[in-house]
């Protein structure tokens, strides 16, 4: 069996696989993890934020003075229940310029998100082309000067072997 | 030679220049940057409506600063421990004494940071400074102002705007001559 006709065999796998992946990954992505009380939602909210007077410390993280002022903030907001999460988050964020921990995926910002990507797709396309030309190249004919060598080469061989047997 | 390898040298010497040059503007940029040395800094809130003050005062009593509308208001973050604070003081006692002798002077207002009552008490009882101290025992008057590190001052215009914000050590010299200037360029 040829190696193309092997792959055509088995690309329905490989969809089926890529669309499971797919598939899984948009459920993910966009499912309702449902209500959480109002202590996973002040926690949720802390690990988005950077504390300003640390180094490489979340808010959640953090038991500096600042990163426990921050906590009293939006664990106050959380109970008056007037603002949303991201709300939250914007209001800390104006306060604090800088204490976002992940960029927002808007505007400049959201080519942080993006290029990871763009850079992944490339890359992936780039060695299916490398595949596919390498294999491509190991299929190629050989052309009637590489039989006459070949042929050449063997005569050359048999006839030596045949000596050799003579000589015996 | 043949010409796939030419062809790949060449990617790799201009790859290898375009990262020579990415990194040489890195350090570039490092090198030629001034590091922040000014203390009189930007807020968002800059222009705004000051954020809601109300609170307790050490040694009883209530601070509200809607109240203090009219009056030019002086709020310093502070903290007993913290040295620019105590390297501060001094020059904010002056500048409270001074004024208070002008019909219109600014009030200075302290907004603890972070620290207790009696330590407080302790350190004005001997420092001097009458002025009231709020109090902010979970920090939602840093936090609504932005102040993560003390000492901080701002600066509350009588219509209870905010125009000033200053990070680290002030004197009375430059405080007072800011607010005689905004004054006068209201």
């Amino acid at each position: 069996m040829s190696t193309k006709q092997s792959s055509l065999k088995s690309w329905p796998v490989w969809a089926a696989m890529g669309i499971i992946v797919v598939v899984m990954l948009v459920f993910g992505a966009l499912r309702d993890s449902g209500p959480s009380t109002q202590a996973e939602r002040v926690d949720a909210i802390a690990q988005r934020l950077a504390c300003p007077t640390c180094d490489g410390e979340s808010i959640y993280v953090s038991r500096a003075p600042a990163a426990e002022a921050i906590r009293n903030e939006i664990a106050r907001q959380v109970a008056a229940g007037q603002s949303a999460d991201n709300e939250i988050v914007a209001y800390i964020e104006q306060r604090f310029p800088g204490s976002l921990l992940l960029p927002r995926a808007e505007g400049v910002d959201s080519l942080v998100w993006i290029l990871p990507v763009v850079v992944l797709v490339l890359g992936f396309g780039g060695l299916a082309l490398a595949f596919r030309k390498w294999r491509d190249e190991a299929e190629a004919q050989a052309t009637e000067a590489d039989v006459a060598l070949v042929a050449e080469s063997l005569g050359t061989t048999e006839s030596s072997e045949k000596n050799d047997r003579d000589d015996d | 030679m043949s010409d796939r390898k030419v062809t790949s040298r060449r990617i790799s010497r201009n790859v290898a220049i375009a990262v020579a040059v990415v990194v040489g503007a890195f350090f570039v940029v490092l090198a030629v940057s001034k590091p922040r040395t000014d203390t009189d800094i930007s807020t968002p809130l800059l222009g705004q409506p000051a954020p809601e003050v109300v609170s307790d005062l050490v040694g009883g009593g209530e601070f509200d600063l809607s109240r203090r509308k009219g009056s030019w208001v002086v709020l310093n973050f502070f903290n007993s421990t913290c040295v620019p604070c105590i390297n501060e003081h001094p020059e904010l006692v002056v500048f409270d004494k001074e004024q208070s002798t002008l019909p219109d002077g600014a009030e200075l207002v302290t907004i603890v940071n972070d620290d207790t009552d009696d330590a407080v008490a302790a350190f004005f009882e001997k420092n001097g400074g009458g002025w009231p101290k709020v109090r902010d025992p979970d920090g939602t008057i840093a936090v609504s102002f932005g102040v993560a590190r003390v000492p901080e001052t701002w600066v509350i215009d009588p219509a209870g705007f905010v125009r000033v914000r200053y990070a680290g050590e002030v004197t009375s010299n430059e405080l007072t001559a800011r607010i005689n200037g905004m004054k006068a360029t209201p």
